[in-house]
């Protein structure tokens, strides 16, 4: 692991042997670049991979592809222009990404939302995580080589997207977050439709496990195939799924709990922690699979609470013009793929003074480096598509 | 760094795995299809369904707000000023904005809503219509003609749970009438009501 830059410079000096020659079967390591436009990175990364034969010997992602300064322009908007932007960096987890504006926003007004406002946002940051891994449930075995997941996986993603386009308008980005609690209340029976539909997902899911849990040859792809040390999870800041499926403990709705989830994840609470420990791509997999148990578990406790919250508001009225005070605070959040923090430095203007932003995607992919070499080519694909990133979250 | 694979595998079980794919595949042939054949059969979107931005001319007073608070300045609004000379019985001239143009970029437009919240003399509406792709980037730029159509498509909006508050106007219809503020000392029961004394320059309980 820490021989790769000497294996790099090794590669340099052998490669310009080339034709030297110092016997029959002398090959010269090759530098082959994947993306950034390939199916297997979903957007535009780009590895630079050194091999020696069919064997990774060191890669390089290079990234940046995508980069959009979105942290430049979150300084020139407001506090509701940014929601617009900060829900695009991770396309697939647009709530969540929300969320961590307006939560670092209200914690520096010293605002409160109103419970149902809270218990709903915890709602819909569940289904949006459901989405989130489904989508990955269906794409990993698309890049192995196993169509149908997908069709099973977007199946029950439509059944949820209909139920948060009906709330919030939107089926990525959903803009239903506001200071203060949400833009608008629920429509009426939305409750209900909600309910009929994670008891759906719930039901067909085993058509999708079935396909994924014990296939022999997702097994024989995945199993011992990029293989995540705890030591590498602390080193790089690898988070949520993946930093779980190597035995590392850590989800900040149990231990940094915002919202309603210190509730949910208090003793004899529907949450719990999914972890493996064996940290290869098929218990990174399975993590992701059970946590979409675990969060529409979640997403029920939610339904239940708010079928018996007393009437009330969504939102706080906002001043016309909303000023933050001077001061700074960090606010992260449990994303689908991680730990998502933003760091809020106001000097009492509109718009932020700074706005830095921790995406988890970005730290999940430096480790790439680490686990890729040793690996066949073959192998690449297994491993990429397990660390379950997001290239607008990797450059934002 | 990976260790080397348990290459011979039971053949059995990848029989099994082959079966039970199969079986899958069986059981959802049953079933009716999910899928929709979309230009015959219209999907039914929801009311709060984010298509396109509906423009209701009248209503705008070329006020500017919707453009400026744009996240990526799309909107486009040209107006300019006519006097409506004064009527035969006296007054003076009163000027009023006429809208010249007003035009979205739906090449450039986030669909945030941003520019219907804050329009504070509803002008502007979401309409779940998504049928207006173009060929080119250039045509997405559709002016207030155009804009105006896509109201007739505009649905009202949804009735909300019944958990949610009161609208504005009930709650504050429902709240209990204010009751003229007495002094401290009238309150009590039993006493007669006193015309208020004039308060003393400087009183170490003022009350009222």
């Amino acid at each position: 692991m820490g021989q790769t830059c000497t294996v790099t410079s090794d590669t340099r000096r052998r490669a310009l042997d080339v034709g030297v020659g110092a016997g029959g079967l002398a090959t010269a390591d090759m530098i082959l670049n994947i993306g950034p436009q390939h199916p297997a990175t979903h957007g535009v990364l780009r590895l630079r991979i050194v091999l020696d034969g069919e064997r990774i010997v060191s890669a390089d992602p290079v990234i940046g592809y995508m980069h959009r300064g979105a942290e430049k322009l979150f300084e020139v908007r407001d506090y509701r222009q940014i929601i617009v932007l900060a829900n695009r960096h991770d396309w697939l987890s647009a709530f969540g990404n929300e969320l961590g504006v307006v939560l670092a926003v209200e914690h520096m007004l010293g605002m409160e939302i109103p419970e149902r406002a809270t218990w709903a946002r915890t709602l819909l940051a569940e289904l949006n995580r459901v989405l989130s891994h489904l989508m990955f449930l269906g794409s990993y075995p698309l890049e192995l080589g196993a169509i149908t997941p997908m069709f099973y996986a977007f199946r029950e993603r439509e059944e949820l997207q209909a139920v948060l386009e009906e709330a919030s308008g939107g089926r990525m980005h959903y803009m239903f977050n506001r200071v203060g609690g949400l833009k608008e209340d629920l429509p009426a029976g939305w409750l209900g439709r909600v309910r009929e539909a994670v008891t759906e997902v719930r039901r067909r899911l085993p058509d999708i496990e079935s396909m994924l849990v014990g296939n022999p040859i997702l097994r024989a792809r995945t199993e011992g195939v990029g293989r995540l040390s705890p030591e590498l999870v602390h080193a790089y800041g690898v988070s949520g799924p993946i930093a779980r499926a190597s035995g590392v403990d850590v989800d900040l709705r149990r231990d940094a709990p915002y919202l309603a989830y210190a509730e949910l994840y208090a003793q004899g609470g529907p949450g719990r922690v999914v972890t493996r420990i064996s940290g290869d791509s098929l218990a990174r997999l399975e993590v992701l699979l059970e946590q979409v148990h675990v969060s529409l578990d979640l997403a029920e406790a939610c339904l239940d609470r708010l079928g018996s919250l007393p009437q009330g508001p969504v939102n706080q009225r906002l001043p016309k013009v909303l000023k933050v005070p001077e001061g700074e605070t960090y606010v992260a959040t449990e994303n689908p793929l991680g730990f998502n923090g933003y760091f809020l430095v106001s000097r009492g203007e509109k718009t932020p003074w700074r706005l830095k932003l921790r995406s988890a995607s970005f730290s999940n992919v430096q480790v790439l480096r680490e686990i890729l070499p040793g690996c066949l080519v073959a192998d690449m694909v297994s491993v990429l598509g397990s660390m379950f990133f997001v290239v607008g979250d990797v450059d934002k | 760094m990976t260790e080397p694979r348990k290459e011979s595998r039971n053949p059995f079980s990848a029989a099994r795995g082959l079966l039970s794919g199969m079986r899958t595949t069986a059981r959802t042939m049953t079933r009716p299809a999910h899928t929709q054949q979309y230009p015959d059969e219209r999907p039914s979107l929801p009311p709060r369904s984010r298509g396109v931005i509906a423009l209701r001319e009248e209503n705008c007073t070329s006020c500017m707000l919707c453009a400026r608070e744009c996240p990526d300045w799309c909107i486009y609004i040209d107006s300019h000023k006519e006097t409506i000379p004064a009527g035969p019985e006296g007054g003076r001239d009163r000027q009023r904005n006429v809208l010249d143009r007003f035009a979205i970029d739906f090449s450039l437009c986030m669909y945030c809503g941003i520019c219907i919240e804050v329009c504070p003399f509803d002008a502007l509406f979401w309409s779940p219509q998504f049928e207006y792709a173009e060929v080119d980037i250039r045509d997405l730029l559709h002016e207030k003609d155009r804009l105006g159509e896509w109201m007739a498509t505009v649905p009202p909006p949804p009735a909300l749970d019944e958990r949610s508050a009161d609208p504005a106007e009930v709650a504050a219809a429902n709240r209990p009438a204010r009751t003229a503020r007495e002094p401290r000392a009238a309150r009590e029961p039993g006493t007669v009501r006193e015309p208020r004394a004039p308060r003393p320059p400087a009183a170490p309980e003022a009350d009222g």
